[in-house]
């Protein structure tokens, strides 16, 4: 009727648009809250602050843009800003991007190197990967859960973590291959391969 | 001869540009392109890193799947309904009160009187920012 019974109306719109289309993230923001925080008191405090954060700003986000990003973004930050305080952070260099290019050039693989490499992966089990994860650095892990897990592009995920794309790009590099070290020496370890088909560096 | 112009350690160190499809954003795309159609050693590097960088994101999305506890669902539905009606908001109450008369006189002499009371409350929630 009058202008101020359709913000009145709008106000309660919101509140259940916002639970239809932004709830069913729960359990993709848990599982990244996991993998971010290390333990489930942690992940779940996360998760109900991003939901909390990202209702308080609501009115703000412009329908048809990607909600999804969005709130692995408010995640992501929240993460970020509150809950690695106090936590041993790894160090990395601001000029990470010629940095890795120069240090990281290398020679080929044998073959053998690479079925080797290829076969680890495909028979490491779900709780190993979980573990490979929780060991690299949280800069690298939480580019590379975006990336590899949710299919962010460097442009989404830098904003995201609030870096520039070349950065982002850089810790993807890293932590890809750190990944790759760790899961081939669990498979090592685990006699998915053998010594033989050239497991080691 | 591009071949001399670019070494393989250097085609090497670009490959997460190569596979992820970003080569234009380096200055020697040109130079790491026509090397890699005569370095059969160099492309086959790239189409290795291109399998296990496949292969690790379907190993990194099988193991990261969870389920998140089911208190937890229904507890930010209470934290989102709690933060939407009352708690961390401002409230505002805009209450309109009125009276409309009317008297009609016709012309036999007869008066009509009417008295019609309207009222209307409003009330809308602000939610505030936090921090």
């Amino acid at each position: 009727m009058s202008s101020k019974d359709l913000v009145l109306e709008s106000a309660a719109d919101r509140t259940t648009r916002f639970e239809r289309d932004a709830l069913v993230f729960t359990n993709q923001l848990y599982a990244a809250a996991l993998r971010y925080t290390k333990n489930p008191e942690d992940a779940r405090d996360l998760v109900q602050d991003t939901y909390l954060k990202a209702f308080a700003s609501f009115h703000q986000f412009e329908e048809g843009t990607n909600l999804r990003a969005w709130l692995y973004r408010v995640l992501t930050t929240t993460f970020i800003n509150s809950y690695r305080k106090g936590q041993r952070q790894p160090l990395i260099a601001d000029n990470e991007l010629e940095d890795w290019q120069i240090a990281d050039a290398q020679s080929h693989t044998s073959d053998q190197g690479k079925s080797a490499e290829t076969q680890a992966l495909e028979n490491l089990p779900d709780s190993d990967v979980k573990r490979a994860l929780q060991e690299i650095p949280e800069e690298f892990r939480i580019v590379v859960y975006l990336a590899d897990v949710e299919g962010f592009s460097y442009k989404e995920i830098a904003e995201m973590v609030g870096a520039p794309a070349g950065t982002v790009m850089s810790r993807l590099h890293r932590g890809r291959k750190q990944l790759r070290e760790k899961l081939a020496s669990y498979a090592q370890e685990l006699g998915y391969v053998t010594s033989d088909k050239g497991g080691a560096k | 001869m591009s071949y001399i112009e670019i070494q393989c350690g250097e085609v090497l160190a670009s490959v997460l540009f190569i596979i992820e499809g970003e080569l234009q954003e380096i200055p020697q795309a040109k130079a790491i392109e026509s090397h890699l159609d005569i370095c059969p050693a160099c492309a086959a590097e790239v189409e290795h890193e291109r399998v296990m960088a496949q292969m690790l994101q379907n190993v990194l999305q099988r193991s990261c799947v969870e389920e998140a506890p089911q208190d937890l669902h229904e507890s930010i539905h209470q934290r989102l309904l709690a933060q939407a009606t009352g708690a961390n908001s401002t409230e505002v109450i805009t209450q309109m009160r009125m009276t409309e008369i009317s008297i009609e006189i016709d012309e036999f002499g007869n008066i009509e009187h009417r008295e019609i009371q309207i009222e209307q409350t409003h009330i809308q929630h602000f939610i505030d920012d936090e921090e």
